[in-house]
């Protein structure tokens, strides 16, 4: 465990974290970023009886991003609701929201009636009553999860491998983008593994203050994947939460060994494309694309200290048209936006980005992350897409 | 990462100004940033030279600028580059859409939020104090609830000041906010929204009449632009001035924003939340500099690197017992034998603090030298508060030595 990293002293109380964080801008009932992390951590250390304080926190982690003394902000957050949890009892829409991957396995053998009975408007009301929030859907769940149509898969054989990382939501909700990556990375030669044993990225849970499940959780994929890292194949996800969790949560919360040798060979998607080009690795004959899109960087990627590999990856491509949204968090923050509590808030966050989106007249908004997209088509009725949808089409 | 022209390291004023002034040449900039820098909470005025080492007030900031000692980062980017450089930071905020006033030949003095005043020259045209000074009577608006800003503090600091006016008045407006603590940020956003405004409005005119000359915290807008100001001049017949206050000061927060979007026009890549911690030397030039991250490293290929890592504040300098260091090149900080000639013991004494000028000394390409006057890397430049040579608490200076420095580096890269 990087333990080091949270250390609350290092806080100069410059207030930039609290200029970046859009639920603060949000709510007045949230205290901030200054005041929940680093400030109230102090007063954590000698055993106080365990707050709240960080409930309203989304783990968006703009704070960490603009914070010029390195303050895990989101992180104190995380483990202050840890905290909390720890004596007194979760609800069970938490419960749920946070265990997406048990749920998913639940669900999927009896798509559609599963999502008949999310959808219908009687369990909508009783949803309602759970804590859900009534307005903003559950994405649908398919009848055949990605590790399913993977497996039945017929693939090219190279050499070159990549293992790649579905994680729940492209599993349960949006295998396309799965195969969108598989599919590409065929085009240039590569074979995709999804090793047994993978599981949730454990991101969820930490969000939810289950940080027992979330180590297990972490635990099963360091097994998982050790055979691979350890024969120094890339590890890839195409949803940026997972790769963020891979990459740096799991290592700022847990002490799992073989954690921080996984995390030196996670890559989220674009950044392992962008890399493969910049080595003259990709090929270069692509198909000719056109389209006006309007692009929206996840804040989940933001974080990673990578840049925009993705948007950039586009820009590249002969024949698009590609502008960045740039209007900041688009609020629902994996589970946060779909609880009855929150949904006010998740809408005022995202609110920015909504008009951007209505104004652009662009044929898709294009981000990596699920959830962003779940919130934008729903929020503004836009088509989106992972970026890796649109490179399939110019490298197939 | 993919290879660039130039790779600068920091997001703060000298790095922004650096970024732009090298894409504006049509090289490809890329820009590496741990976290936002003072710009994003300070006021956003630019000071460029308000004292002279001994404490006398610089009416003419531009000339007194000739008798500056040879390692002030003013006289290492010479005369001519700082008048560009302050031409071009004109023009960034104008195309920016938040066109600032002032120019460096001569000081305005701007009140402040504790009744004091300060010397700066470029400042946003809704906190030009000109109006105050042309007035018989000002009004203080302030904000039920709001943090660091007490009107009767302010007045009674403002009376004492021989060119403004001797009768003051307070309106309170109440924003109705409940929750945490309120400070300027909020206002701000709470005039962001219309019927904010208007409710503002509203309450001001209870206490207002046309031809008044008000004094507000610097709450008008989030945005960049002057949208706010001018639907408050129009509906009140006033004119209204902000006034520099504690972080967060909004004012600095525009600028940042302005400035973030124009380098991305010019197409500069931005790294967010990347720390750089070392570079790869060949031969007396860096080829390449390392980010390290919670999961790893990451390399940053450029032909030319601009150091805009700012101070102590930021961590572009690192104080330990005795020494203090610049922690990605390695470059020597010149720093007083004994740690007790460092400070000057008395903290709030008005004085120059000696750490204050602690940082890289620079040749007159702005390239950090080994101390001997010769430059460590060709192609490695230094800007900003990393510099030594000057004392931006003291001599306020610290936008105005950020602004010139970063220009005259992004115009010198290869
Ligand atoms: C609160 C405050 C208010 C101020 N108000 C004013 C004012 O009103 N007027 C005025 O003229 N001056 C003011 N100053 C002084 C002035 O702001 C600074 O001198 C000037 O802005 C410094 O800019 P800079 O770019 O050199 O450094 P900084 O603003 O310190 O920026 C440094 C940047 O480098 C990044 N960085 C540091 N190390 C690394 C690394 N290893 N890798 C990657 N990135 C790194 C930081 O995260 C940051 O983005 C103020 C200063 C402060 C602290
Ligand atoms: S993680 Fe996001 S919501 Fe939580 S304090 Fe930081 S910026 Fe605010
Ligand atoms: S940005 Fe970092 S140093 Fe500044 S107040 Fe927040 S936690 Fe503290």
């Amino acid at each position: 465990m990087k333990g080091y990293l949270y250390d609350s002293d290092r806080c100069m109380a410059c207030t930039s974290c609290t200029v970046v964080c859009p639920v603060a801008a949000a709510t007045r009932e949230f205290l901030g970023p200054k005041m929940v992390g680093p400030a109230l951590s102090r007063f954590r250390r000698p055993a106080l009886a365990p707050d709240l304080a960080a409930d309203l926190c989304s783990n968006c982690k703009n704070c960490d991003i603009s914070c010029p003394s390195g303050v895990p902000i989101s992180t104190l957050n995380m483990l202050s609701k840890a905290e909390y949890y720890r004596h007194h009892r979760h609800r069970l829409r938490d419960w749920v929201l946070s265990h997406g991957q048990l749920m998913g396995n639940l669900a999927t053998p009896f798509v559609p009636l599963s999502n008949l009975a999310i959808a219908n408007p009687i369990s909508r009301t009783m949803l309602g009553a759970f804590g859900f929030a009534g307005r903003m859907p559950l994405p649908a769940y398919v009848r055949k999860t990605f590790r399913k149509q993977f497996r039945a898969l017929r693939q090219q054989s190279f050499p070159q491998k990549v293992v790649f990382f579905p994680g729940c939501y492209i599993d349960f909700y949006d295998p396309g983008v799965g195969l969108d990556f598989v599919a590409v990375m065929q085009a240039n030669e590569y074979e995709v593994v999804v090793p047994r044993g993978l599981g949730c990225c454990g991101t969820p849970m930490v969000a939810n203050g289950f940080p027992g499940a979330a180590e297990r959780a972490v635990r099963r994929n360091v097994r998982a994947l050790q055979e691979w890292t350890d024969a120094g194949v890339p590890v890839v996800a195409c949803c940026t939460s997972c790769s963020l969790t891979l990459k740096q949560e799991q290592q700022e919360l847990f002490d799992v060994p073989g954690a921080a040798e996984l995390a030196a060979r996670v890559y989220d998607a674009t950044e392992f494309l962008l890399e493969l080009r910049d080595r003259g690795k990709l090929k270069t004959d692509l198909k000719q694309l056109s389209g006006r899109y309007l692009y929206h960087a996840p804040c989940h990627l933001r974080d990673q200290g990578i840049g925009r590999p993705g948007f950039e990856m586009l820009g590249s491509l002969p024949g698009l048209e590609i502008s960045d949204a740039d209007a900041g968090c688009c609020g629902l923050s994996g589970s946060y936006g779909f609880k009855g509590d929150r949904y006010e808030v998740a809408q005022a966050v995202g609110d920015a980005l909504f008009k951007k989106v209505r104004a652009s007249g662009a044929d898709a908004v294009i981000s990596e992350c699920g959830t962003c997209r779940h919130q934008i088509t729903v929020a503004t009725g836009a088509k989106t897409l992972h970026p890796i949808s649109v490179m399939r089409r110019a490298f197939e | 990462m993919s290879a660039c022209d130039v790779v600068v390291i920091g997001g703060g004023l000298s790095g922004l100004v650096a970024a732009a002034a090298a894409a504006e040449r049509d090289k490809k900039v890329v820009l590496i940033a741990k976290g936002v820098g003072a710009i994003a909470v300070g006021s956003g005025s630019i000071d460029v030279l308000g004292y002279e080492a001994g404490g006398k007030p610089v009416a003419r900031p531009l000339a007194e600028m000739g008798k500056l000692p040879s390692n002030h980062p003013y006289a290492r980017a010479g005369k001519q580059a700082t008048a560009k450089a302050f031409e071009f930071f004109l023009d960034l905020c104008e195309k920016g859409g938040f066109p600032y006033s002032g120019s460096a030949d001569v000081a305005r003095w701007v009140p402040t939020a504790i009744g004091t005043l300060k010397p700066t020259c470029f400042l946003p045209r809704s906190m030009d104090p000109a109006p105050l000074e042309a007035a018989k009577a000002a009004v203080v608006v302030g904000f039920r609830g709001l943090k660091d800003y007490y009107p009767e503090l302010i007045i009674r600091g403002l009376m004492q000041v021989p060119a403004y006016p001797k009768r003051f008045r307070t309106v309170i407006v109440d924003p109705e906010m409940a929750g945490r603590d309120v400070n300027a940020l909020d206002i701000a956003r709470w005039l962001d929204t219309e019927s904010g405004r208007h409710a503002c409005i509203e309450q001001m005119l209870t206490g207002i009449a046309p031809g008044n000359v008000v004094l507000v915290p610097p709450v008008l807008g989030t945005v960049p632009n002057y949208g706010v100001l001018e639907e408050f001049e129009k509906a009140t017949t006033c004119k209204f001035i902000e006034i520099t206050g504690m972080p967060p000061a909004i004012t600095g927060l525009r600028l940042y924003d302005l400035l973030v979007s124009e380098i991305k026009k010019r197409g500069v890549r931005i790294v967010e939340h990347a720390t750089v911690t070392r570079a790869v030397v060949d031969n007396g030039r860096c080829t390449a500099v390392v980010t390290h991250g919670v999961d790893r490293e990451r390399t940053h290929p450029a032909r030319s690197f601009i150091l805009a890592t700012g101070g102590f504040y930021s961590g572009g300098l690192e104080a330990g017992v005795g020494s203090a260091r610049e922690p990605v090149f390695g470059l020597p900080v010149k720093v007083p034998e004994s740690q007790s000639d460092w400070s000057n013991a008395f903290l709030l004494s008005g004085g120059a603090q000696p750490f204050a000028r602690f940082g890289l000394d620079v040749d007159a390409r702005l390239r950090p030298t080994d101390g001997s006057g010769k430059a460590v890397f060709e192609n490695v430049y230094a800007v900003g508060r990393t510099l030594s040579g000057f004392d931006d608490a003291f001599e306020k200076s610290g936008n105005g030595v950020a602004v010139v420095t970063g220009y005259r580096a992004g115009t010198l890269v290869a």
